[in-house]
């Protein structure tokens, strides 16, 4: 048996120093998305590190202020979010939404299927790397599930993800392939939506090679939706821009 | 949040200003944009080269910087920390992402090796040094460890597994110290500042 894991909660100074890997970030941000005092707590420890660098400031080289005025006058603007979130929330039950394509194939034997769609990113040595031992045994459990849904679905512009859903394990695993590439200050963040609330169930991993790393999603209840939106690096407590991909999750 | 005393910080441009500013520049104002490079041009850039080293990649980092800042202006989300937090979270993890990615490709060093050493000047108008005197003096109310852990995960750009080798103590520990550190860090500037 394994001990169990630390308390997340501790990360949060390493998360405010950005002293975390790829992996842990992750991990701990999945848990901000879920935890309200640990995501005041993390801002205000952020805004203390922010102030470190006072004393380190340093005039610098005069050309450098043109460049970068001449750089911004030619660069197109970020959109705002959409703040409104019965907007977005509106659109996620299909108003200014198509329904979300979807196919669905119930398999019997999932293991053939499943291991087409996945197998590639699970024998990925550098995915493989980034995943805990725990992690990598969800997984597995969902895949072998007996009851296993297998979905993709197209994102916009471009991409497309896979899900592997048991409804016995309530749980659901998504690999996603050739989303567009975003700039380190922004992430996808992945959105289970019941008919009550709609709770983040953390960011995607960066891709490699164009694929991202199959993520588990637990607690799933038949019936939710699952949505990815491009949201601030670090997250958003509540989906901020449309989803570039969502997926009305089957119901038996 | 601080709660800014005029009295004590004359022209260090608070938080509201750059607010403020963020506000206009996301409407495409480009002389609030250079507001904003005038007034933290000189912190973005000081704590850019304190973590890169290389003053040739400090400047081009600091540009990426100023440029997300410009890009993005319009998700700077007042309900989620101050506008200077927001700022000087992109610069920390723009210049981070430029040592660890340094890192995994070691033939970096290769690089020319501009040395702008001229204008490599440290800031010392008044305001600044108050503020950096307060932080100073704030840092000394840590613990040693607590210290070292912050210090060299914000200006060395380590993660705190290498914290934790370069301080020979356990992981944990380093986790730890990190968060008690910071909180102790902002229970000293809230009271001082």
């Amino acid at each position: 048996m394994r001990l169990r894991r630390t308390d997340p909660h501790t990360l949060a100074g390493a998360y405010a120093l950005d002293a975390l890997g790829d992996v842990d970030r992750e991990k701990f941000e999945r848990h901000l998305g879920v935890c309200e005092a640990c995501h005041a707590e993390a801002a205000s420890l952020r805004d203390a590190a922010g102030r470190l660098a006072e004393p380190t400031a340093a005039v610098p080289p005069p050309r450098l202020r043109g460049q970068v005025l001449a750089e911004a006058a030619r660069t197109r603007q970020q959109p705002p979010p959409v703040r409104v979130a019965e907007r977005v929330r509106r659109s996620w039950h299909g108003v200014g939404w198509p329904a979300a394509p979807r196919m669905a194939v119930a398999i019997a034997g999932v293991g053939i299927l499943v291991a087409l769609a996945l197998g590639t990113l699970l024998i990925n040595d550098q995915h493989q790397l980034h995943m805990d031992a725990a992690q990598r045994g969800q997984i597995a459990a969902v895949l072998n599930a007996p009851d296993a849904d297998i979905m993709t679905v197209h994102a916009r512009p471009h991409g497309k993800a896979t899900v592997v859903m048991s409804h016995a394990d309530r749980a659901l695993v998504l690999t996603t392939a050739r989303l567009p590439l975003l700039p380190s200050t922004e992430c996808y963040q992945v959105w289970v939506m019941g008919a009550h609330r709609m709770r983040s169930a953390g960011r995607l991993p960066s891709p490699k090679q164009g694929m991202t790393a199959p993520m588990i999603v637990a607690g799933i209840a038949p019936g939710d939706r699952m949505g990815v939106t491009v949201e601030p690096a670090g997250g958003s407590r509540h989906p901020t821009s449309p989803p570039v991909l969502m997926l009305a999750l089957p119901s038996a | 949040m601080t709660v800014e005393l005029p009295g004590e910080r004359p022209s260090a441009a608070p938080a509201s200003e750059l607010a403020g500013l963020l506000a206009k520049v996301a409407r495409g104002d480009e002389a609030a944009f250079a507001g904003v490079y005038d007034r933290f041009g000189t912190v973005v850039y000081g704590l850019v080269r304190r973590i890169v080293r290389d003053p040739a990649q400090s400047e081009e980092v600091t540009q990426e910087v100023l440029l997300d800042v410009w890009r993005t202006a319009s998700r700077f989300d007042p309900g989620e920390g101050s506008a200077r937090s927001w700022l000087m979270t992109i610069a920390h993890r723009r210049a981070v992402d430029r040592v660890r990615s340094a890192q995994a490709s070691a033939q970096r060093e290769t690089r020319a090796a501009v040395t702008e050493t001229d204008y490599d000047v440290v800031v010392e108008e008044v305001e600044t040094r108050l503020d950096a005197q307060r932080v100073r003096r704030c840092l000394d109310s840590l613990t040693e460890l607590q210290r070292e852990s912050v210090t060299l995960a914000y200006y060395g750009g380590y993660t705190y597994r290498e914290v934790a080798a370069l301080l020979g103590v356990a992981v944990g520990t380093v986790k730890t110290r990190m968060r008690d550190g910071l909180i102790r860090l902002r229970d000293c500037l809230g009271a001082e500042s």
